[in-house]
C-alpha cells in the first residue's frame, strides 16, 4: 500500500494536500492580512491523475483502441491470461506490465508480433494515469486495436487511479476466497468485468462457484463475470467474445 | 513538490508568519483510504512547515447509492458495502456519493 491513499508511496498524501494548500495561499497573499480566515478550496486530490486519466482518453479513442485494466491481487493469474491471450485472440494488442520490480511479467507475455512494455514502479503499488502515459510512448501502437494494462498486483489502491482504460477487469482467483469482494468492495464496486480465474482448480479446492458468484453480484451487481481458466482454455472463448463485443460497440460509435 | 512547500513556507513568512491553523479534507467510505495513515502523513510532511501542528480534520462523506428500479436515492449502510434498495431490495452498484477524496478548506491565523 502507499501514502498517496494513506498508505506508503514515494509522494507522501500530506505532500499533495499542501501541494494544494500553496496556491490558495498565493492568492490570500493579494488580501492584506486578517484575523482567522477560512479559505474554501474543494480541490479533488487525485485532480492530477484524472486530467492526465482523461488525456489518456482522448489519446486512446482517436487510436480507436479499446483499452482494459487489468486489476487483482498478487498471483491471481494476471499474466498467465494475458500470455494465453497474445496466443489465442486474434485482433491486435500491445501490453504496457506494472510491477514493483523485474521485467519478468513482460518477458512471459512477449511474442514476436506483441508490442510489450514493462513499467517498473519502485515502491508505488499502483499504476497511475502519468506512468501509463510515458509507458505507450514506449510502444509501437502502429494497427493496435486492443491495449492491455496489467497493473500492480493490489486489490487496494488502484481503485482510486483512473488510467482513461475503457474497461476496468478485476480478477479473482478460485484459491482466494469466495469472499474477497466482500474483503474489497470498493476495487470491485469499480469494475466492469469480473474474471474468476484458476477455474480448472476450483473443484479440488472445494471453492463454492456460488457464493463467490453471489458475492460479486451483491458488491458489484453491474458486474458481467465470466469463469474460466487460461491454462485448461475453458472459458477463454466467452472472454474473447467480450473483447469482440467492446470491439464491435467502439465500430458502431464511430461510424455513428 | 518539495518547491511547493518551500513556496507555502515562504510565503507564509511573508505574511508576517501567517500559520496555516487547519486542514479539512472529505474522504468518501468507499475511497479507499486509510485516515488513520492520512492522518499520520500529515503529521510527516507538514513538519517544519507553516501548517505544523495544524489541526488535521477528516470529514468522512457516507454512501449514497441509487437504485435504478425504484429510481430513488438511499444510504448506504453499514461496512459490508452492499447497498439494498430499502423498497425493492435489488443491489446496488450505483455509487452517487462516498468516492470524495478532497482538499475542502484550511484556516489562516
Amino acid at each position: 500500500m502507499c501514502r498517496e491513499c494513506g498508505c506508503a508511496d514515494r509522494v507522501p498524501f500530506g505532500v499533495k494536500v499542501l501541494s494544494v494548500i500553496a496556491p490558495k495561499l498565493l492568492q490570500s497573499a493579494a488580501r492584506p492580512p486578517a484575523g482567522p480566515e477560512t479559505v474554501e478550496i474543494h480541490s479533488p486530490l487525485l485532480a492530477k491523475n484524472d486530467d492526465a486519466a482523461a488525456r489518456n482518453r482522448a489519446v486512446f479513442r482517436d487510436r480507436g483502441m479499446l483499452v482494459l485494466n487489468l486489476i487483482s491481487s498478487p498471483g491471481s493469474g494476471k499474466t498467465e491470461l494475458l500470455s494465453r491471450t497474445m496466443d489465442g485472440f486474434d485482433a491486435r494488442s500491445a501490453v504496457l506490465v506494472g510491477d514493483l520490480e523485474t521485467d519478468n511479467d513482460a518477458r512471459r507475455i512477449h511474442r514476436p508480433h506483441v508490442p510489450v512494455a514493462q513499467i517498473t514502479t519502485g515502491t508505488a503499488c499502483h499504476l497511475d494515469a502519468e506512468m501509463v502515459a510515458r509507458g505507450i510512448e514506449r510502444l509501437d501502437l502502429g494497427g493496435v486495436r486492443v491495449l492491455f494494462i496489467e497493473n500492480v498486483g493490489n486489490l487496494v489502491c488502484p481503485a482510486e487511479f483512473d488510467l482513461g482504460e475503457e474497461v476496468r477487469v478485476v480478477l479473482l482467483s478460485v484459491t482466494e476466497g469466495e469472499d474477497k469482494p466482500l474483503k474489497y468492495p470498493p476495487i470491485f464496486k469499480s469494475a466492469d468485468l469480473v474474471l474468476l480465474t484458476k477455474m480448472d482448480v476450483a473443484e479440488a479446492l472445494g471453492f463454492d462457484r456460488q457464493a463467490a458468484l453471489s458475492n460479486i453480484g451483491r458488491v458489484a451487481p453491474r458486474a458481467r463475470i465470466i469463469e474460466l481458466s487460461a491454462r485448461s482454455g475453458e472459458g477463454m472463448d466467452e472472454w474473447y467474445a467480450f473483447l469482440n463485443s467492446r470491439l464491435g460497440e467502439r465500430r458502431e460509435a464511430v461510424v455513428t | 513538490m518539495e518547491s511547493a512547500m518551500s513556496l507555502v513556507e515562504q510565503h507564509a513568512a511573508g505574511r508576517g508568519g501567517r500559520r496555516v491553523s487547519r486542514v479539512v479534507v472529505r474522504v468518501g467510505a468507499l475511497a479507499g483510504v486509510d485516515t488513520q495513515a492520512l492522518s499520520f502523513a500529515f503529521d510527516v510532511v507538514s513538519e517544519g512547515t507553516c501548517a505544523e501542528g495544524a489541526d488535521f480534520e477528516i470529514e468522512r462523506v457516507p454512501v449514497t447509492a441509487y437504485c435504478l428500479g425504484c429510481e430513488r436515492e438511499f444510504m448506504g449502510e453499514g461496512d459490508d458495502f452492499v447497498f439494498a434498495c430499502p423498497d425493492c431490495g435489488d443491489f446496488s452498484g450505483e455509487v452517487r456519493r462516498g468516492r470524495e477524496l478532497e482538499l475542502s478548506r484550511i484556516e489562516l491565523i
